[in-house]
């Protein structure tokens, strides 16, 4: 297991991670969601030993990380960029820790050949060990940073942003394969990402990261389901976060009035957020009465695929995303600039106290 | 339309200058194939290799001595070699520091590139005192050699830091996260990347100690280096022997310039490979 | 945001953390490392270059005799110095040559740069123009130098073509062993060093620039005074700072061309060692040093390099 206690960075006025503590079980996948900006690639730089913390200790199966220099960490680092060794072909590239490292290095030529052959086998790089690595696609460099690391059996394998630098179709591909890989070798893998669903998708856990620390750490279902802070469910972008006061136990905006799912004791004008999910509104004429509607302004729709996003604006000038999905009936298509009633089951409402201030 | 009448008029201007620059080395190529009897000036009275002859000693002793150039030239690829050699070595290491922040480096910075500044007779004669009061002999192996890695040791040290200030450091960090240690990995990703770098670093060190004489003028003690021999002929009446060697001598640097060529465009070609990678990500 | 401490420097962030925060030891220990790597070079440079220079000084204090010198400390030399018509002249006549020199290549240089930094927009051809200057170096300095006695002597090649063209009638005895060659030799081996920066900073003006200056009607003068100068004017900063330290520590120029007609500083130290006059030597040697170290602290006020470049 892999634990940071309370570890702060910070580089002269700007506060990188801040006291961020969190537990990494072992044999996992754990993605690390984060803005830009976050602090995630400190935090990966900080396991790695690129980096030191200014204070916190890391810890991995209880012995102590930092202080020790990033070659006697064991710890596999998969970069954006790949950062292949430009003057080796593919083979030596993957070789080169096998051969150099420090801690038993492999000098019988017949076993490296057979471990990289492996390994070379098992990321899908058949015929391609001879080629030198400017000679390759984008994707296949992905797949020799990725063998590269592994063929080391590092004991965490930290990946910044792996599938940033490849293509939509791409990306995906990977995506099912990493998984795969990972779960035929047993290592954890920590994998920092900016997008949303490439964290839910591939993490079995999901660490949302915001201003330098550990916003919530869940199972992806959970934390979709139920984000703990309005920041988290910003990262999850399929929220509107709505912010307002209590108003004898409802939620009270200049635009809308609505009960909240479960009775509050929150006193009368304490502040309130509430998120309210993009696929769980649904658009009315403006004249539909009830008791959880929001009266917004038709602005623009854009089609996803499989469904619509459409904008609204209420009075207050609060944007609201509107999810429809196309294999329901067929939708409607709005007319710009009119009122509509977007009405919406308060049980599926998660409201926040803590942070809304 | 100023500039269309502007342009072809820099363009001969240009052509003017650069005649300008190599003028005089051809009039002394021509001259340097003047007959036996002819002096350091026109007319040729023949054409002839016969100062390249007298040069390398081919023509029977004459009334013009031969000029002694066969242990100069020796003595001057050998400290041009051993310059090279600490010149890059320093200033590889010095650029490598560079890459970590440490206080003090501003002035640092200076103290080595003032080397490329001051002026060789500053430093020669500074040189030439400090040997007589601490009682060492001068030699160009010794006193005149150290100087010329103090005037060679910028150069190297700047070209290394404008290679290692684009070097990209993930790379490195990449060998370092597979458990390698820090000089294996420089041994085996840095150097191999930064190796133009240190090619063009050592040209640079090679030429200018190979062509360096205000340094060693007061520092070579009595046995001259190829430069000094030249400097010698200042004093006394030149013959087109000297206007022979001239050719000859940029011959052989081009020769040099050449295999630099060859080299760098070799490790070029191993080296494309992270460009293309860069422009990937 | 929330630390307690908000001192704005990092390390003073650290120091309140304790004294041995695993970040700052890993600081101190690169920090460790880049001064292993950086004290070979330092202690050559203040071994062999700084060491040196304080000896010039301090010997310029030295006492003088016939053959040698003694540490008893006297201004002796410099008072002979300063009150001898020859040295001062000397001193005059450096810098009257480096003012010249400087101007000439800068006349001569900038509009070579103007041409192949900005009208020459093929990079390659760019290149080429730029190797073409640079081709020269590759010949040894004296044999460049020497490379004009054929060409102005009087029986040169300047005055074989100025013959042969009818313009004169006897040949000119003035070109070679006066001023004037050292000059002309001068200008011709340090120009490129002029070029070299001055085109650099061309090269790197947005044409886009020009285009909108010139669709306002700004004529060429006008945009060259206002856009095009004040741009290159690092690059002919660092040009002139180039030409100025080598034109000022010259003395091979001038011992090879002016047929002994100018004396130089660097040629009185080399005279003045040549007869073993050591103090003398240095008090020149001071003298030159303080005239360089003046001529690049005013350079250095025109432009603010760190900021340009």
């Amino acid at each position: 297991m892999l634990a940071l206690n309370s570890v702060s960075r910070r580089y002269g006025e700007t506060v990188a991670l801040d006291r961020l503590s969190v537990a990494v079980p072992a044999d996992s996948y754990v993605s690390v969601l984060g803005a830009s900006g976050s602090g995630k690639t400190t935090l990966l730089r900080i396991i790695a030993g690129f980096e030191e913390p200014d204070a916190g200790t890391v810890t991995l199966d209880d012995k102590r990380l930092d202080g020790v220099p990033p070659h006697r960490r064991d710890i596999g680092f998969v970069f954006q960029n790949f950062a292949l060794f430009p003057h080796l072909s593919v083979g030596d590239n993957i070789a080169y820790g096998l051969r150099y490292r420090e801690h038993a290095p492999i000098t019988d030529a017949g076993e490296v050949a057979h471990r990289v052959n492996d390994i070379i086998r098992l990321v899908g790089l058949e015929g391609l060990a001879s080629r030198k690595v400017s000679a390759i696609s984008g994707g296949q460099r992905q797949r020799v940073a990725l063998a590269r690391t592994l063929v080391t059996e590092p004991r965490i394998v930290l990946l910044d942003e792996p599938l940033g630098a490849l293509d939509a179709n791409l990306r995906e591909r990977m995506c099912d394969e990493l998984r795969h890989i990972r779960q035929r070798l047993k290592v954890t893998f920590l994998h920092v990402t900016g997008s949303e669903t490439e964290a839910l998708l591939m993490g079995d856990i999901v660490a949302v990261l915001s201003r330098g620390t550990i916003a919530q750490f869940a199972p992806a279902s959970t934390l979709f389901s139920a984000p703990r802070s309005a920041d988290v469910a910003r990262h999850l972008n399929a929220y509107n976060i709505l912010s307002g006061t209590m108003e004898g136990g409802r939620f009270r905006s200049p635009a809308a009035a609505f009960p909240l799912p479960a009775p509050s004791s929150a006193r009368d004008g304490t502040p309130v957020e509430v998120a309210l999910r993009f696929d769980r509104i649904s658009v009315r004429p403006a004249d539909t009465a009830g008791d959880a509607v929001l009266r917004a302004r038709f602005i623009t729709s854009e089609f996803t695929g499989s469904s619509v996003l459409s904008f609204f604006r209420t009075e207050d000038g609060q944007l609201v995303q509107v999810v429809s999905h196309l294999s329901g009936p067929v939708p409607e298509t709005y007319a710009k600039d009119e009122v509509y009633s977007l009405a919406f089951d308060p049980a599926e409402i998660v409201p926040f106290f803590e942070r809304a201030a | 339309m100023e500039s269309r009448v502007l342009k072809p008029v820099l363009a001969v201007y240009c052509a003017a200058f650069i005649l300008f620059l190599y003028g005089p080395m051809i009039v002394l190529a021509i001259l340097s194939f003047q007959g036996a009897g002819g002096g350091p000036q026109f007319p040729i009275i023949e054409w002839s290799t016969y100062w390249y002859q007298h040069l390398l000693g081919l023509t029977p002793p004459g009334r013009i001595t031969q000029l002694p150039i066969g242990d100069a030239l020796l003595r001057s690829l050998t400290l041009a070699f051993m310059t090279t050699i600490v010149s890059t070595v320093l200033g590889v290491m010095t650029a490598q520091g560079f890459r970590t922040r440490f206080k003090g480096s501003g002035i640092v910075f200076y103290l080595v590139i003032l080397g490329m500044i001051v002026p060789g007779v500053l430093v020669g004669l500074g040189m030439a005192l400090f040997s007589n009061m601490a009682g060492v002999a001068r030699a160009w192996w010794g006193t005149a050699f150290v100087l010329h890695v103090v005037y060679t040791f910028p150069f190297a040290f700047l070209v290394m830091l404008a290679i290692l200030n684009r070097f990209d450091r993930s790379v490195e960090e990449a060998s370092l996260s597979l458990g390698v240690s820090p000089a294996q990995t420089f041994r085996r990703v840095t150097f191999p990347m930064i190796f133009p770098g240190v090619l063009s670093a050592m040209l640079f060190s090679f030429t200018l100690s190979y062509d360096e004489f205000s340094r060693t003028l007061f520092t070579s003690g009595r046995e001259l280096t190829l430069p000094l021999t030249i400097y010698g002929t200042f004093s006394v009446e030149i013959y087109p022997n000297i206007f022979a060697f001239g050719v000859l001598t940029t011959l052989f640097s081009f020769t040099l310039l050449a295999i630099y060529a060859l080299l760098m465009l070799r490790a070029v070609r191993k080296g494309q490979a992270f460009k293309g990678q860069e422009a990937e990500a | 945001m929330e630390i307690a401490d908000n001192r704005p420097a990092a390390s003073g962030f650290a120091e309140s953390q304790g004294s041995s925060s695993p970040a700052q030891k890993r600081e101190r220990e690169e920090r460790r490392r880049a001064l292993f790597l950086v004290t070979p070079g330092i202690a050559w440079m203040t071994l062999f270059m700084v060491l040196p220079l304080v000896m010039v000084v301090y010997v310029s204090f030295w006492t003088q005799t016939t053959f040698t010198v003694e540490p008893t400390l006297t201004i002796e030399s410099w008072q002979r110095f300063l009150s001898s018509s020859t040295y001062l002249s000397a001193t005059w006549t450096t810098v009257r040559i480096w003012a010249i020199v400087l101007v000439s290549t800068l006349l001569i240089g900038y509009p070579v740069a103007l041409f192949i930094g900005l009208f020459v927009r093929n990079q390659t051809l760019q290149t080429a123009l730029l190797v073409i200057c640079v081709i020269p170096f590759w010949t040894s300095f004296l044999i460049r130098v020497i490379a004009w006695r054929p060409m102005l002597g009087t029986e040169g090649a300047i005055n074989m073509i100025l013959i042969n063209l009818g313009i004169i009638d006897t040949p000119l005895t003035t070109l070679l062993f006066s001023e004037f060659a050292v000059l002309v030799g001068m200008t011709q081996i340090y120009c490129v060093f002029m070029v070299g920066p001055i085109t650099f900073m061309l090269s790197r003006i947005d044409p886009s620039i020009i285009e909108a200056a010139r669709d306002l009607g700004a004529g060429f003068g006008r945009i060259f005074f206002k856009i095009i100068l004040p741009l290159s004017l690092p690059g002919v900063v660092v040009g002139a700072i180039f030409v100025s330290v080598m034109v000022l520590g010259e003395f091979a120029t001038a011992a090879s061309l002016s047929g002994r007609k100018v004396n130089l500083l660097g040629n009185i130290i080399v005279s003045q060692v040549g007869s073993l006059k050591w103090a003398f030597a240095s008090v020149a040697g001071v003298i030159l040093t303080i005239i360089i170290a003046i001529v690049i602290t005013v350079m250095l006020r025109v432009v603010n390099l760190r900021k340009e470049m």
